[in-house]
């Protein structure tokens, strides 16, 4: 006869967006202090910053050296074209870059933010003309696309400045999260707390940091998005990157809901609630897409410390992958919330009725759609 | 060389009765496994010795034991007997191998896994009438026990009704194989066909009745059906294989040999009656397969429906059905197995075979996912598919049906258009979709749920594994089989002409 254990099925709790606006407005942190929990978010950071490191290389060698080009073959081998390392991506020894496009399509379809307001203005666009001008001049194939479709290119370039400014986040993403790895086993990080307090950090040294973005053409330099657009790390591509990717998503498999024939999808793109926080960390009949190919990049770099704890809970190797998508569900759990910490609109200190008010909104409004996402995995009730 | 198809599994449950001291559970089975290894190893001896050119009886073996009530200890082999004890020995093995889990007297339940097989093993080679009754009573007791004592919750409810039903059939199958005496004034219960002849019709219309009725109750057929669903709920999965895979075959093994073998005439005037009787069957097991919620009664369900198969092929009684029907008996047994050995695995690591309670089994990395591709394999199989043994044997059922009996044979086809929906059913339900092994009362919370299911070992599907091998090579190869069957069951073709020619004076 079989016998079942009772852990058998888990229901985590869900913190109501009440709860969830408190810990906010207190300055608390949204993941359950633990030992585990830190060791989770820590070395599952640790791995996410090495992938990010990949991730951002090739974004801005696509962005800078694959510019406009019809066919990008060797895109994903950052110039280094040896028979080994074409052997190596043949035979899929290598990072799944294919993630980081998705999120740059995210990034781009939802189009939040200072530069998607720039990718849409006038400066750029006058920018575009004259990299077509000179691009066309000398490449025959563009030169008969443009006129045909004459907004293929430019939407080509709106592509590759979203890529090179998803690679200039994650560029900075992926040294802070290895600086928390250093900084943890220094001893100056122990806690969940101090997790989130590091992270909201690097982000407010890192928010003025300037995005630009220029190619050379034909020997001349020429800015996509220039230094006078006046784009910055923080507003104009972190939080567009937050909310496209971590809130909003794309509706795949994996998912809670993904019938549109259903009307289960809304048809208002601010609607939607696909993204990591609310993704299912159990593929459901999926094609591969994300998140189980960042899952799959996060495990070939693995600490040994975590890998060591997966394999001593539930199948161990067997179901790896899910665990590390609910352990990256934590960490992004603890990223929310440091932007959200370094965003405020004043001081959580602040005394001042109005002042406090206008946290307290801005805090509800992040509650509101964080009480939907999947904050069974934060523990609260343990 | 028959007689140690019944000496080596009587002999090693004997053997194990007499162990000396308390060996563990693991060295009883292990014991279980040799003996049963021998037997099919002995079996595949008989394959090569056999002559599949021959249609008669082959490496017979005979002893006079009981001469005044005419029992006499007589083995033979023929094309439809062959394959059956293979099938036979192959079952019996898998079902020794898969039980891992038993809880109590492991040595009462491996002796009496032995004892059914040497009597399934004599069932199939008795010559003689009474032995052929003597065997196929002698499994009863065994599996009756085999539910009773190692059964689910509801056992002692199952195994009282498998019982009682399997007592009536036996009971007419007595009553049919003395009156066949009785009337011919002989006390020979040889078994030689067409011994019916003497008699008058409406004497071998009432014997071949209580034989259909007998043999109806073990295959079974609508409406003997009853018995077998509790039957299959409540036991456990290694009696469930040996149920479906062999002890089913005696009751169709039954209707080709004793109905249609002994009385060709009235089988011939009952033929389109049977028929429309197994279209019948066909279409009630698979309607009510549909309805079931548990997956071991849905799979029970769609046995009643594939033995249907069975006996359309025997009405039709062409060479082409009748070959289909051996196929189907073979194929059904391996596919039935298949079916639920998984179920099984599923049971065992989930506690539940509710279709409303599973879903998303096929998870890569939280549910059972090979046990899932296994499954989807045998119920393409079972529905049909071309390719696997169940396209073979249904194919050539209908193929010889159709013109003898074209409406029953095409409401039989709608039946096994309707294995595919209950069977997609299951795999839907159960199969894909979000991974719970928990009723949905709120999707949003049935969505978050984290799942914990024990991973299925290499080891235990190697069983499963070993099957589906069975399923598609019989699917892509099936010369085999039909040439070792073709001459026998081409052979019994012929009977109803035979019948026909000698009481119209003689073949000359």
């Amino acid at each position: 006869m079989p016998i079942i254990s009772a852990e058998l099925v888990h229901a985590g709790s869900m913190p109501s967006a009440e709860e969830l606006q408190s810990k906010l407005l207190a300055g608390d942190s949204l993941l359950a202090e633990s030992a585990d929990h830190l060791i989770e978010v820590v070395d599952v950071l640790k791995s996410y910053g090495e992938v990010l490191d990949a991730y951002s290389t090739n974004l801005i060698f696509q962005a800078e050296q694959q510019f406009l080009l019809p066919f990008p073959l060797f895109k994903y081998l950052d110039g280094e074209n040896s028979p080994a390392k074409i052997w190596r991506h043949l035979n899929h020894d290598r990072i799944n870059f294919e993630y980081a496009e998705y999120c740059m399509k995210a990034v781009l379809w939802h189009g939040t933010g200072g530069l998607d307001a720039y990718l849409d203005s006038e400066a750029f666009a006058a920018g575009c003309a004259a990299i077509i001008r000179r691009k066309t001049r000398r490449d025959p194939l563009l030169g008969l696309l443009h006129p045909l479709f004459t907004g293929f290119l430019i939407e080509l370039i709106r592509t590759a400045a979203t890529t090179h400014a998803l690679g200039q986040f994650w560029r900075v993403m992926s040294d802070l999260f290895l600086d928390l790895a250093r900084a943890e086993s220094d001893g100056r990080v122990a806690s969940i707390e101090a997790v989130v307090e590091f992270i909201k950090d690097g982000l407010v040294v890192a928010a003025a940091n300037p995005i630009t973005y220029g190619v050379e053409v034909a020997g001349e330099h020429l800015w996509v998005l220039p230094p006078e657009a006046g784009l910055t790390f923080l507003v104009d591509v972190a939080v567009p990157y937050v909310e496209a990717v971590f809130l909003r998503g794309l509706p795949f498999l994996g998912t809670v809901s993904f019938n549109a024939q259903a009307q289960q999808i809304s048809p208002d793109q601010a609607q939607f609630a696909y993204g990591a926080l609310y993704a299912d960390p159990l593929p459901s009949m999926g094609a591969g897409i994300p998140p189980s190919l960042l899952m799959q990049d996060m495990y070939r770099h693995l600490p040994e410390r975590l890998h060591s704890w997966y394999r001593e809970r539930t199948r161990g190797e067997g179901d790896v992958r899910v665990k590390i998508c609910m352990s990256f569900q934590k960490s992004m759990f603890c990223v929310t919330n440091a932007a959200i910490r370094g965003t405020f609109p004043h001081p959580l200190s602040s005394t001042d009725p109005a002042k406090q008010a206008a946290n307290r909104a801005y805090a509800a409004a992040w509650s509101g759609r964080l009480a939907v996402a999947r904050t069974d995995c934060l523990d609260t009730s343990s | 060389m028959l007689s140690l198809l019944l000496l080596i599994p009587f002999g090693g449950a004997l053997l194990l009765a007499l162990w000396p001291g308390n060996p563990t559970k693991g060295r009883m089975r292990t014991v279980t496994l040799v003996v049963l290894g021998l037997q099919l190893a002995w079996s595949l001896v008989v394959l090569a010795r056999f002559d599949p050119g021959n249609s008669a009886m082959q490496l017979q073996e005979s002893l006079r034991w009981v001469d005044s009530l005419g029992l006499q200890y007589k083995l033979g082999v023929d094309g439809l007997s062959l394959p059956l004890v293979l099938i036979n020995g192959s079952l019996t093995l898998v079902s020794a191998i898969c039980t891992r889990d038993i809880d109590k007297r492991p040595r009462v339940y491996f002796a009496l896994l032995m004892v059914i097989s040497g009597a399934v093993n004599g069932a199939f080679l008795a010559q003689n009438l009474l032995l052929f009754f003597l065997f196929y009573e002698l499994e009863l007791i065994p599996l009756w026990c085999l539910i009773a004592v190692w059964g689910g919750a509801n056992r002692d409810y199952a195994a009282t009704k498998f019982l009682i039903f399997t007592a009536v059939s036996g009971f007419l199958i007595l009553g049919a194989f003395l009156g066949l005496a009785l009337l011919t004034g002989t006390a020979d219960f040889s078994l030689t066909p067409i011994t019916s002849e003497r008699l008058s019709m409406g004497a071998q219309l009432l014997l071949l009745g209580a034989l259909l009725v007998g043999f109806g109750i073990k295959v079974p057929l609508f409406p003997f059906h009853n018995w077998l669903p509790d039957a299959h709920t409540q036991a456990s999965t290694p009696v469930s294989v040996l149920l479906a895979g062999v002890l089913l075959k005696l009751g169709t093994y039954g209707l080709l040999r004793f109905c249609l073998g002994m009385f060709p005439e009235a089988w011939a005037q009952l033929a389109p009656g049977l028929a429309i009787w197994a279209a019948i069957s066909v279409l009630f097991g698979s309607l009510a397969a549909i309805a079931q919620k548990d997956m071991k009664r849905m799979v029970a369900y769609s046995s009643v429906g594939h033995m249907g198969y069975i006996l359309l092929a025997a009405a039709a009684a062409t060479p082409v059905a009748i070959l289909g029907a051996v196929f189907q008996m073979v194929s059904h047994g391996l596919i039935s197995a298949l079916l639920f050995l998984l179920v099984g695995i599923v049971y065992r690591k989930t506690g539940t075979r509710d279709l409303t309670v599973l879903h998303g089994l096929l998870n890569p990395e939280r549910g059972l996912p090979f046990t899932g591709s296994l499954m989807i394999l045998g119920v393409m199989a079972s529905a049909g598919m071309p390719g696997m043994a169940g396209f073979i044997s249904e194919f050539m059922v209908f193929r010889g049906s159709i013109s003898a009996y074209p409406l029953a044979t095409l409401l039989s086809m709608v039946g096994s258009g309707l294995t595919a929906v209950y069977f997609l059913l299951l795999v839907n339900r159960a199969f894909f979709g979000r991974l719970a092994v928990t009723p949905i009362t709120d999707p949003v919370v049935h969505g978050r749920l984290d799942v914990n299911l024990a991973a299925v070992a290499p080891r235990e599907t190697i069983p499963a594994m070993a099957l589906a091998v069975g399923v598609v090579a019989i699917g892509l190869l099936p010369a085999g089989l039909g040439r070792l069957s073709e001459a026998s069951t081409t052979a019994m073709t012929q009977l109803p002409a035979l019948a026909a020619a000698l009481k119209s004076g003689g073949l000359g």
